[in-house]
Order: C-alpha cells, then sequence, then structure tokens
C-alpha cells in the first residue's frame, strides 16, 4: 500500500523517548525514496497522456468553430469528446493518486528529517562543541555536519554578544555550588581560582564554572 | 492631610518607582517573552544598559574583595549581579530558541523580522543556511523535480505549505495593570470582557496581542 513505509519511518520517530534519537534508518528511508521514484515514473506517461487528450480536445473544439459542419457530424465529434474525457478522467484520477502520494511521502520524510533536526538544535545548547559516541552513532553523516554548522552559528551569535549563553541554566540559589569530581581532569583554570580536579575531590565552586562539567557528566553536584 | 492618605500615597509611588527600575523591567520583558508563543520585541535598550549595569557590579564586587569588605556584603553583591546576568541570559536565549523553531516563517514575515536584533538577524540567516542545505542534502535532492521546494509541498502549491507557524490562538494567562473596561475579544460577536486591573485572565493570544505589544497587559 502506498505511503505504508513512511508512516512506518515517522512511527519510529515518535517512538522512542522525546529528546532521544534512534538510529537514522537509512533502509527504510531509501524504500520510500525508492517509492517516490516509482510514483513518478507513473506519473510522467500519465500527464503526457493527460495532456494529449486535451491537446484533442481543444483541437476538435476550434475545428467546429472554424467549419461549417452537419448535424451528424457535429452529433459524431460531441460523442467522441465524451469518450475523450471520460478516458481522461481516469488518467487524472491516477495521476492525483500518484501526485498525492507522493506529497505525503515527501511529508513524511520531511518530518523525519526535520524533527530528528530539532533534537539535534537541542542537544547543541547543552553538549558544547564534540558529541557523546553514543548518540554520534546514530546520526546520518548529513545531521553530523548540520550539528557542527548548529554548534558553530551558537558560538558566533554568543561571541558577538560577548555573553555564554549555555550556562545559567536554572535559577541560581548560591554562587558557590559543591560539587564532587568523578573523572580525572587534572588542574584547571576557573575564574576564581585554580583548582586540582582529581577523583572523588570535592570543592566549592562557582556555579557558571562547574556547570559545563556537570553537564558532560565529569561532576556531580552535591545538594545534601 | 492625613497619615493614612500619605502613606498610601508613598506606597504607591514606590510601588510606581520600582516598576520602572530596569531589573523590573528585565523581569516583565523575560516574563513576558517564556509565555508568549512568538517571538516580541527585542528590546535593544534594556539589555544595553542591564549590561552595563552588570560590567559595574562586577567591577564594584573585585573591589569590594579587594579591599577585604565583610564577606557577607560581598556575597549579597555578587547574588544580585548572578541574578541579573541569569534574567539576561534566559531572555536571550528564549528568544534563540523560538527563532530556531520558527526560523523559516520568521524570515518570510517582514513584522517578525522587524523584532529581531542584528545579531540575531545574522543568527537567523545562517540558522535558514543551515537547515535549507541539511534538508535538501538528506532529502529534497533525491525526490523528483516538481517536489524539491522545502517551503511548498510541490510545483502544484500555492503557498508556502511546508513552513511551520507558531499557533497564535495558544490560551495565555495575564494580568492588567490597570482598568482596561470592555474588550473586544474578537469578531466572532462574543461580548466583550470586562478587564479590570490586577486579575488573572486566561485568553487566546491572538485577542490580546495588541496589548501585550503597547505594555498595558503582562503575561504570567
Amino acid at each position: 500500500m502506498y505511503g505504508k513505509k513512511a508512516s512506518e519511518l515517522v512511527k519510529e520517530f515518535v517512538s522512542c523517548e522525546p529528546g532521544q534519537l534512534t538510529t537514522f534508518n537509512n533502509d527504510l528511508f531509501a524504500q520510500v525514496i525508492e517509492e517516490c521514484n516509482g510514483h513518478l515514473l507513473h506519473l510522467q506517461p500519465l500527464m503526457r497522456k493527460i495532456q494529449e487528450r486535451e491537446n484533442k480536445l481543444k483541437d476538435n473544439m476550434i475545428s467546429e468553430d472554424e467549419m461549417a459542419i452537419s448535424e451528424d457530424e457535429k452529433r459524431k465529434s460531441e460523442a467522441e469528446k465524451i469518450v475523450i474525457q471520460t478516458a481522461m478522467k481516469s488518467d487524472q484520477f491516477g495521476a492525483l493518486i500518484h501526485h498525492l502520494s507522493l506529497v505525503r511521502n515527501k511529508r513524511c520524510l520531511m518530518a523525519y528529517v526535520y524533527n530528528r533536526a530539532e533534537v539535534i538544535r537541542s542537544l547543541g545548547w547543552v553538549v558544547d562543541c564534540v558529541l557523546p559516541e553514543e548518540i554520534e552513532e546514530r546520526l546520518s553523516s548529513s545531521e553530523k555536519e548540520y550539528f557542527k554548522n548548529h554548534a558553530a552559528t551558537l558560538q558566533t551569535y554568543m561571541s558577538e554578544l560577548d555573553l555564554d549563553l549555555t550556562v545559567d541554566m536554572v535559577p541560581p540559589k548560591d554562587p558557590y555550588i559543591k560539587v564532587r569530581v568523578l573523572d580525572d581532569i587534572g588542574e584547571v583554570v576557573l575564574s576564581d581560582q585554580v583548582a586540582n580536579l582529581a577523583r572523588h575531590a570535592m570543592l566549592f565552586l562557582r556555579r557558571t564554572d562547574a556547570e559545563q562539567y556537570i553537564s558532560q557528566g565529569l561532576m556531580e553536584e552535591l545538594t545534601g | 492631610m492625613e497619615p493614612g492618605a500619605g502613606e498610601g500615597s508613598s506606597t504607591d509611588d514606590y510601588e510606581s518607582l520600582i516598576s520602572t527600575t530596569d531589573a523590573e523591567l528585565l523581569k516583565r520583558a523575560w516574563r513576558n517573552e517564556k509565555a508568549a508563543p512568538e517571538i516580541l520585541k527585542f528590546e535593544a535598550a534594556l539589555v544595553q544598559r542591564s549590561r552595563q549595569q552588570i560590567q559595574l557590579m562586577e567591577e564594584t564586587v573585585e573591589e569590594f574583595t579587594r579591599n577585604g569588605v565583610d564577606p557577607l556584603t560581598v556575597s549579597l553583591y555578587q547574588m544580585d549581579l548572578d541574578r541579573t546576568l541569569f534574567l539576561l541570559r534566559s531572555y536571550l536565549r528564549t528568544r534563540l530558541q523560538k527563532i530556531e523553531k520558527y526560523v523559516l516563517h520568521i524570515q518570510k514575515t517582514a513584522e517578525l523580522w522587524n523584532r529581531l536584533s542584528k545579531q540575531e538577524q545574522k543568527f537567523a540567516i545562517r540558522c535558514v543556511g543551515d537547515l535549507t542545505q541539511h534538508l535538501e542534502q538528506s532529502v529534497l535532492t533525491k525526490l523528483p523535480d516538481q517536489y524539491q521546494s522545502h517551503l511548498k509541498q510541490s510545483g502544484a502549491s500555492e503557498n508556502d505549505d511546508m513552513v511551520p507557524e507558531p499557533k497564535l490562538d495558544t490560551y495565555i494567562i495575564c494580568r492588567s495593570k490597570k482598568f482596561l473596561g470592555a474588550f473586544q475579544l474578537d469578531d466572532s460577536g462574543e461580548e466583550p470582557v470586562n478587564i479590570e486591573a490586577d486579575d488573572l485572565y486566561a485568553l487566546p493570544y491572538k485577542s490580546i496581542k495588541p496589548l501585550v505589544e503597547s505594555g498595558q497587559i503582562d503575561l504570567v
């Protein structure tokens, strides 16, 4: 049935949790594109036939007007016209179905790619430039490029304004927070101190400094 | 004059004074932006002033720490600084995310395009470029000729029907500071709504759009 594979693609996107991505389904995608091309192959000859019949009808009408013809001939050309029109109707309906299925497939494909792009954009706010591996292997090559471009666009805007917009995602309660380091990071220069971020160390850091490490999973906040 | 009446007028004055401080204005702009479904006008002057004030505060805090002022005072100033910075960042972030979401629509509509700042416009242009390139690479070049537009469904469509638009008739909660009287919600012939001061109303955004723009109503 036309359009079934496309709706499967969309359902697959919807079935995973919001904000998560499944692996880009290259196979299903290629199948839907093939189906579209199939529609085109059906559509083109149908459109040609419709055009031919339309031309014939036009010629008939012109010849009716120009030549003085007898009643008999007039009736014959009327009958001819009806035959052409009925045949054209079936072609038109066929062409319409192919056109509409093509458009539906296009909508499903665009929805799939567009919504994945939305999830990728939201990633760009959390992660800086480097994607974690598990996410990277689920993206297609075009999506990886899109992520890089989008991250670069964001960076350009932020550097123009001279303001980092990826920190401070939550309203601040305290200027300093207590964190425990989960992975060995080594010596790091922060905005007001030089800290040695060894594993399992507990430190008081400025909120804005700590946020980038917390979002990468290298530190955790101690709220107790 | 009686002291009671005098006090009443002084609290009024205080309130009107408070409501025009930059911090209040920034908070208001931030709240409106968060609640509205479409992007609102960019408060360029307010952002500029807020940044200058933040700069001043940072210098003050540095000076205090250098001079060894009581750390409690320093941390209070620091907190205030952090909060203002958060408001500013969140305001710009919300706007940016709205632009990202509806970038194709914003580019088409002149009214919305004029609400962006210069840097936001540059950002939007690059955003459109990235998105179009990505869509074309993954989907559109593989489709037949008449169907390759990212704005129209096919060559036969009259409007740009593949562009997502913000839903302007979502209901939002709002409050007015002054009594606005009977306000006609829309042309469907429903009765006008009486808008009183300080009462909360849940109305569709489209009907009160002009009031929000003129600043008479605040979104909550």
